[in-house]
């Protein structure tokens, strides 16, 4: 009976036309969540004792560090249920899932390196954490690169989600194994967050800021499954007739 | 004939060293690749001793990682291209075991001669006694290591052309633990400290990829090669 | 209500000193946020248009094939 639900969900047609309708609402609340923490964040919290005003950098930084981790997982699981349920929506998850996980690790760097310029003097530290964000952006890569270079889509959606399932189980290791070379060489640990330690002044707009992203990142994944799935279904009968008003203007 | 889990280790093992030998020219180019960089770093950097002493082990391993990174593209490249690897996706065997076998023979071919010819390395670049036998322990488990993981990458990138480039994008984040690992081994042992630890912590790498990475590569296969 | 933490606009830009690493960091992530939303949304509308072009494309094929049945 559960079963039914399970693979309607499964279905693109029921994906597209469900976000059509639920898209705009998400995107004004994700929108109206960003702005105020962000404002708040910006403007309204205390700042740091130590580090004074470039500490706000942690309001994008944070959030955009936990959401790359969280997108790798997210880009996994639907590879995973791609390959044991052979769903093709799930697939189509997974590869709009890879750029925009990229892409906020990519911010996470850029604004780490812009953070350390004066807190520690040096735009590029090779920390623990920097180093396992920039491992993890060639994770991403990876699979992005990976998916590209097939020319069967069914073989490059198979391909792909080993990687991300092989990827998942190496982050852990990786990420463990860089914590430790780097407090091998750098007896002196410096963290970029202490986020327990944080007054609630300041903690509070981090949360707003971490929940307004992981909306974000929702929006942007149902925009880009949208366009996949018209890329992928464009041959079938409920696209051509979702084209159907501009044909008429045409014709 | 009765089929055991474990058959189709040794014949395809036999097979591959085999084959490596009636190509030892093309085999060889990691290990000369291995031993002619290592000319390169003094000339780069500089000759003395003393500093060559401080990145000696760092640097070994760096170049250890790099020839075994340009061997593994070749690991299924032929089969594939002869229609061997097919042959053995339809063959009643387990596909994990005759893929162990395959990477068992690219590690005695690769790996394994890096690990022997290291001590020279050590000594062109000044590496301080104490950190030979690590070093050799260290190559040894690790390039096994290596191996392994870049057969992963080797089956999901096979039936590409030019996968050569994208394999070593795919294999880099895997190799990365073995590396940190590989190289503070030898540094602990130069330092004085007890080097077995993070050697355990190699051949605990070890034994997760020789159990995980021939399932990996199986089923990598199955998929890329119906392409 | 709560207090700005900066004096005046002025300050808000400057933040003493360290305004320039804050700015250029929100912008620049807001910049590559606002590409991650503008990139499927025009891609969209440029699958559609394609799409509707198949159809034209299939209906005259059609449409003539029908014209020519109707000669023979």
């Amino acid at each position: 009976m559960s079963w039914q639900w399970f693979h309607r969900l499964g279905s693109p047609r029921w994906f597209y036309q469900t976000s059509t309708r639920w898209l705009p609402l998400l995107a004004l609340i994700a929108a109206a969540v960003l702005v105020s923490g962000l404002v708040w964040g910006l403007a309204f919290a205390p700042a740091d004792a130590k580090q004074g005003n470039s500490f706000r950098i942690i309001y994008i930084h944070v959030p955009a560090s936990f959401l790359a981790l969280a997108g790798y997982y997210i880009m996994a699981i639907a590879g995973a249920v791609g390959l044991i349920w052979k769903m093709k929506l799930s697939y189509m998850v997974m590869k709009s899932a890879a750029p925009i996980g990229a892409a906020l690790t990519f911010i996470a760097l850029f604004t780490g390196a812009i953070w350390g310029k004066p807190t520690w003097g040096a735009y590029w530290v090779w920390d623990a954490r920097i180093t396992s964000m920039l491992i993890l952006l060639f994770l991403y890569l990876g699979v992005m690169a990976l998916q590209y270079a097939y020319h069967s889509i069914d073989a490059a959606s198979k391909a792909g989600a080993i990687l991300a399932l092989v990827g998942t189980v190496n982050i852990p290791i990786i990420y463990k194994s860089v914590d430790w070379w780097y407090t091998l060489h750098q007896p002196a640990t410096i963290k970029f967050t202490s986020a327990p330690s944080m007054h609630i002044d300041m903690f509070l707009p981090l949360l707003v800021m971490i929940v307004g992203f992981y909306l974000f990142y929702a929006v942007a994944l149902i925009l880009h499954t949208r366009s996949e799935i018209l890329r992928r279904e464009r041959k079938t009968a409920w696209v051509r007739e979702l084209v159907q008003p501009n044909v008429g203007e045409k014709a | 004939m009765a089929q055991s889990i474990n058959s189709g280790f040794t014949p395809w093992l036999k097979r591959d060293l085999l084959l490596a030998y009636r190509r030892r020219g093309e085999v060889a180019s990691p290990l000369v690749f291995f031993v002619m960089v290592s000319t390169l770093i003094p000339l780069g950097l500089t000759p003395e001793s003393a500093q060559l002493a401080e990145i000696a082990a760092g640097m070994i391993w760096v170049m250890a990682l790099l020839a075994t990174l340009l061997s593994v593209d070749g690991l299924f490249a032929s089969d594939y291209q002869d229609g061997s690897l097919e042959q053995l996706l339809i063959s009643p065997q387990l596909l994990p075991m005759p893929l162990l076998g395959k990477i068992t023979a690219h590690w005695l071919t690769t790996g394994l001669p890096l690990t022997l010819v290291s001590p020279l390395l050590g000594l062109m670049l000044s590496l301080p006694a104490a950190g030979y036998l690590p070093m050799l322990c260290s190559l040894a488990l690790g390039t096994a290591c290596l191996s392994l993981t870049g057969a992963v990458g080797a089956a999901l990138t096979v039936s590409l052309r030019k996968g050569g480039l994208l394999l070593s994008l795919l294999v880099m984040p895997m190799y990365m633990p073995v590396i940190i690992f590989g190289s503070a081994t030898i540094s602990y042992a130069i330092d004085g400290l007890n080097w077995l630890p993070p050697l355990a912590i190699l051949g605990a790498l070890f034994a997760a990829s020789v159990a995980l990475c021939p399932l990996a590569a199986a089923g990598a296969l199955r998929i890329t090669s119906a392409n | 209500m709560m207090q700005m933490y900066f004096a005046s606009f002025q300050d808000l830009l400057i933040m003493d000193g360290h305004g320039i690493y804050v700015w250029s960091a929100v912008i620049l992530s807001l910049l590559v946020l606002v590409w991650l939303i503008v990139v499927p949304l025009l891609s969209r509308r440029a699958l559609l248009k394609d799409i509707a072009r198949d159809v034209l494309r299939e209906r005259a094929r059609q449409s003539s094939s029908k014209n020519n049945q109707g000669e023979v």
